[in-house]
C-alpha cells in the first residue's frame, strides 16, 4: 500500500501529460543532434579549452540550484532518501570546481599544475559519486528525520573538501588514467562502464520501488548521463575536446536545465497549491469561530430570556406583597411564572446537553405521532406569523419506537424550522410545511418533511449534516449536524430529497420497537441473572 | 395613573407577562402584544402612552420597527429592552429617540423610571400638539388681510407704520389689530409674539 505522505508527494508532483512530452521530444531532438554528432564525434577541437570554465560554471550553478531546491523540499517533506538526493547534487557540483581548475591547459595563467591524473581523478569522483547517491535515494526507507538541511549540506561540503584535498595530496599515487592531456589509458574504460551499469542499476530500482513523479525525473536524469557518457566515453573515443566529447557536455548540460526548470516550474504550484490551500483552511476556520460565537450567543440569549422574566416576576410580586393591601393572588400569579422560568431554563441546559453529550441514557418507548403533533403544534405559532401552514398528515397511528422524546422532539422543531425558514425566504407559493407520518414495511416509522421553498443547490447536498455547514444567512449550521447525531443514535438514518415542483423534504426513519421497554428490561434482568 | 398606557411588545409569553405584572402593580394600564404587527392591529386609546420594545423580535428586529413606527407618524416614546445589547445597537436607539435601553435582567426601578420618563414625555408632546392645533383653529378664524397682517404687527411694527406700508388708514389697522388679538386669544403684544412664533415653528397651518 502506498503511504499517504507518498500520495502526497504523487499529487504534488504529478507529471502532466505535456510534461511528459516536452521531455519526450526534447530527448528525441537530442538524441537526433546525437546522431549528427556521430561522424564527427573523433575529430578534435582546437583551442576549445576556453570553453571549459564557462562549462563548468553553468553546469555548477544548475547542479547547485538543483541540489538548493532538494533541500529546500526536504525541509518541508523531512524525507531521508530526499536528504541523500540533494547531497548527491551538492557533491556533484562542488566536485567541478577542482576539475575545471586542473583541466589541462585551462588555467594555464594561474600556473596550476596538478598533475596529469588529478582532472581525471575528479572526473571520476563526480562520475561515480552522482549515481551512488541516487542509489542511496532509491534503497533509503522513507523515514522522516529532523536532522537540519543546512547541516547536512555542510557536512557534504566539508567532506567533499576533504576528499580534493586527500586526491591532491596523493596526485602521484593516482592510477595512470590519462595518456597525455587529451587522450585517455585504456584503465579509464572502466569508469563509464561501471557508472553506465550503476545508472542502469539506480533506473531499475527506481522504477522498482518508487512510482513517484520524482524519481522518474531522476530517472529521466540518470538517462541523459548516459547519453552523455556514451557521447564523451564510447563515440568521442575518450578524447577530450573533441567533437563527440562536447556534444556529450553539451547534451548533459541541456538535459540538466531542463530538469531544473521542471523542478522549479513543479515546486512553484506546489507552493501555489500549498498557499491557497492555507488560505482556505484559515477562512473555514475563521467561519467555524464566528459560527462558535454565534452558538454560544444564541445560547446566552436562551439562558438569559428566563432569567430576566424571573427577576421581573419577583419584582412584580415583592411590589405587589409590599401594597399597602398586599396582593396575594397576583404575587402568587408571579412566583408561579417563576417555577415556570425555573424549569425552562432547566429545558434550555438540558437541551444543549442533549446537543452536545452523545448517547442520553434516557430512553423509553415512545409514541412518535404525538411527538410530531407536539412539536408541529409549537411550531405552527411561530409559523402563522409568515403566513405558513404546518400540516400533518398521514397515519395516525404508529407502532412505537424506542428513544429520548426530548433528543426526537428537537429533531423534529429542527427540521420543521427549516422548511418554515425555507418557505419564508422563498417566493410567494403555496406557503405549507407538510409533515407526514408513515409505517414502513421494513418495521420502521419514517417522518417526512416537506416544504415549498427554493429547494437544495447540489453544492451543498451532500454535506448537508456536517457541522457548519449552512445555506441560511444568519445560520449556524449546527441543527442538522445535530440531527443527524440524534438520528443515528437511535439506530435510524436521516436524508434529505427534492420535493416536486419546488421545495425540498428532510426524511428520517427509526425502527420500530420490536419489544416493549417492560419486556426489554425484563430482559435484561434476567441477562443479568444468567452471568 | 389611569390616565396613561403602557404597550409591551415581546415574543416571549413569560417577559411579557412578568412586566404585565410589575408595570399593573404601579398601576398602570398595560397592554401587552406579542408582536408589532399585533400592536399595529389594535386600537390603541388616545392617552398619553410608552412603549416597551423588544429588540429582538422575530421578523423584524425592535429597532426596525422603531423606523417604521417614526414614518408612521406614530410618536410614542418607546423604551427599549434587550438580551444582548451592544453600544452600536443602543447608539441607534437612543439616536432614533428612545427614551431608555435596557439591558435584560433589568432592575424594576430603572424600567419604572423610563416609563415614567417616556409617559411625562408623551404628555409633553400632546399637550405641545394640543396647544398648536388649537392656535392652528384660531388662526384659521383670521380673514386674509388679518393674516396678511399677523407677521408685521407681531415684528413690532407701530399702527402708523404698518398703515403707510400697506396703504391703509391707522383706524383700519388698529381695528385689525383688535380682531387679531381677540381671535388668536391674546392678552398683549407678548402674547401675539409667541403665538406667531409656534405657529411659524411649526410650519404653515393646512
Amino acid at each position: 500500500m502506498v503511504s499517504s505522505s507518498e500520495e502526497q508527494a504523487e499529487t504534488s508532483f504529478r507529471v502532466t501529460r505535456p510534461q511528459l512530452a516536452l521531455a519526450g521530444g526534447l530527448s528525441l531532438a537530442l538524441v537526433a543532434l546525437f546522431v549528427a554528432t556521430m561522424p564527427f564525434a573523433r575529430l578534435p577541437t582546437q583551442n576549445t579549452e576556453i570553453l571549459v570554465p564557462a562549462y563548468a560554471a553553468a553546469t555548477f550553478v544548475l547542479e547547485a540550484m538543483t541540489a538548493a531546491l532538494l533541500f529546500a523540499l526536504y525541509s518541508a517533506r523531512r524525507s531521508l532518501p530526499l536528504l541523500f538526493l540533494a547531497s548527491g547534487y551538492l557533491f556533484g557540483a562542488l566536485m567541478l570546481a577542482p576539475w575545471a581548475l586542473t583541466f589541462p591547459g585551462v588555467f594555464t595563467g594561474f600556473d596550476i599544475n596538478a598533475g596529469l591524473q588529478v582532472t581525471a581523478a575528479f572526473g571520476l569522483l563526480r562520475r561515480l559519486a552522482f549515481p551512488l547517491f541516487v542509489l542511496a535515494f532509491a534503497l533509503a526507507p522513507r523515514r522522516e528525520i529532523t536532522t537540519s538541511a543546512a547541516l547536512v549540506a555542510v557536512c557534504v561540503c566539508v567532506g567533499a573538501t576533504v576528499l580534493i584535498e586527500v586526491t591532491l595530496y596523493f596526485r602521484d599515487a593516482l592510477p595512470p588514467l590519462m595518456r597525455d592531456g587529451r587522450q585517455v589509458n585504456l584503465l579509464w574504460q572502466v569508469v563509464p562502464a561501471l557508472a553506465m551499469a550503476l545508472y542502469a542499476v539506480d533506473i531499475v530500482l527506481l522504477l522498482w520501488f518508487r512510482r513517484s513523479a520524482l524519481s522518474l525525473w531522476v530517472c529521466i536524469v540518470l538517462f541523459s548521463l548516459g547519453i552523455e557518457l556514451l557521447l564523451i566515453s564510447y563515440l568521442g573515443g575518450g578524447t577530450r575536446l573533441s567533437v563527440g566529447w562536447w556534444a556529450g557536455r553539451l547534451y548533459g548540460l541541456v538535459a540538466m536545465s531542463i530538469i531544473l526548470l521542471v523542478l522549479i516550474a513543479q515546486t512553484t504550484l506546489v507552493h501555489i497549491r500549498l498557499a491557497r490551500t492555507v488560505a482556505a483552511e484559515l477562512r473555514s476556520r475563521e467561519k467555524r469561530l464566528t459560527a462558535m460565537e454565534a452558538l454560544s450567543a444564541s445560547i446566552a440569549h436562551e439562558i438569559n430570556q428566563p432569567l430576566a422574566s424571573m427577576v421581573t416576576n419577583a419584582d412584580a410580586a415583592l411590589r405587589w406583597l409590599s401594597k399597602a393591601e398586599p396582593r396575594i393572588d397576583k404575587a402568587e400569579l408571579a412566583l408561579r411564572r417563576i417555577v415556570e422560568d425555573g424549569h425552562r431554563a432547566n429545558g434550555v441546559v438540558a437541551g444543549i446537553r442533549t446537543m452536545f453529550t452523545k448517547g442520553t441514557r434516557e430512553r423509553a418507548e415512545l409514541d412518535l405521532a404525538a411527538i410530531v403533533a407536539r412539536a408541529a403544534g409549537e411550531a405552527s405559532r411561530d409559523a402563522r406569523h409568515y403566513g405558513v401552514e404546518i400540516v400533518v398528515e398521514g397515519e395516525r397511528e404508529v407502532p412505537p419506537v424506542i428513544g429520548n422524546a426530548v433528543q426526537l422532539h428537537h429533531v423534529l422543531r429542527n427540521l420543521i424550522e427549516n422548511a418554515v425558514d425555507a418557505v419564508r425566504a422563498a417566493p410567494l407559493r403555496a406557503r405549507r410545511v407538510t409533515v407526514r407520518l408513515s409505517q414502513e414495511p421494513h418495521g420502521e416509522v419514517h417522518v417526512g418533511v416537506a416544504d415549498t421553498g427554493a429547494g437544495i443547490a447540489s453544492e451543498v447536498a451532500e454535506r448537508l449534516f456536517d457541522p457548519f455547514v449552512t445555506t441560511k444567512p444568519g445560520g449556524m449550521g449546527m441543527g442538522l449536524m445535530f440531527c443527524r447525531a440524534v438520528v443515528e443514535a437511535h439506530g435510524g438514518s436521516i436524508w434529505a430529497s427534492a420535493n416536486t415542483p419546488h421545495g425540498a423534504i428532510f426524511h428520517f426513519s427509526l425502527p420500530v420497537a420490536i419489544l416493549s421497554v417492560a419486556d426489554a428490561q425484563a430482559r435484561s434482568g434476567v441477562e443479568e441473572k444468567a452471568r | 395613573m389611569t390616565d396613561a398606557v403602557v404597550y409591551v411588545v415581546d415574543d416571549d409569553r413569560s417577559i411579557l407577562a412578568s412586566l404585565e405584572s410589575l408595570l399593573s402593580s404601579e398601576g398602570y394600564e398595560v397592554r401587552a402584544y406579542e408582536s408589532p404587527r399585533d400592536f399595529l392591529n389594535a386600537r390603541c386609546p388616545d392617552l398619553p402612552g410608552c412603549l416597551i420594545l423588544d429588540v429582538r423580535l422575530r421578523g423584524a428586529s425592535g429597532l426596525e420597527f422603531q423606523r417604521e413606527l417614526a414614518r408612521a407618524g406614530i410618536a410614542t416614546p418607546i423604551v427599549f429592552i434587550t438580551g444582548h445589547g451592544d453600544v452600536p445597537m443602543s447608539v441607534t436607539a437612543m439616536k432614533s429617540g428612545a427614551v431608555e435601553f435596557l439591558l435584560k435582567p433589568f432592575r424594576d426601578q430603572d424600567l419604572l423610571d423610563a416609563v415614567r420618563e417616556g409617559i411625562a414625555r408623551d404628555r409633553r408632546r400632546r399637550a405641545r400638539d394640543a396647544e398648536i392645533s388649537s392656535l392652528r383653529r384660531r388662526q384659521a378664524a383670521l380673514t386674509p388681510r388679518e393674516r396678511e397682517l399677523m407677521p408685521l404687527i407681531a415684528s413690532g411694527l407701530m399702527n402708523k407704520q404698518i398703515a403707510a406700508q400697506l396703504q391703509l388708514s391707522e383706524a383700519t389697522v388698529k381695528v385689525h389689530r383688535s380682531q387679531i388679538m381677540q381671535k388668536l386669544q391674546a392678552r398683549t403684544l407678548a402674547d401675539l409674539v409667541r403665538i406667531a412664533d409656534q405657529l411659524a415653528a411649526t410650519g404653515p397651518g393646512e
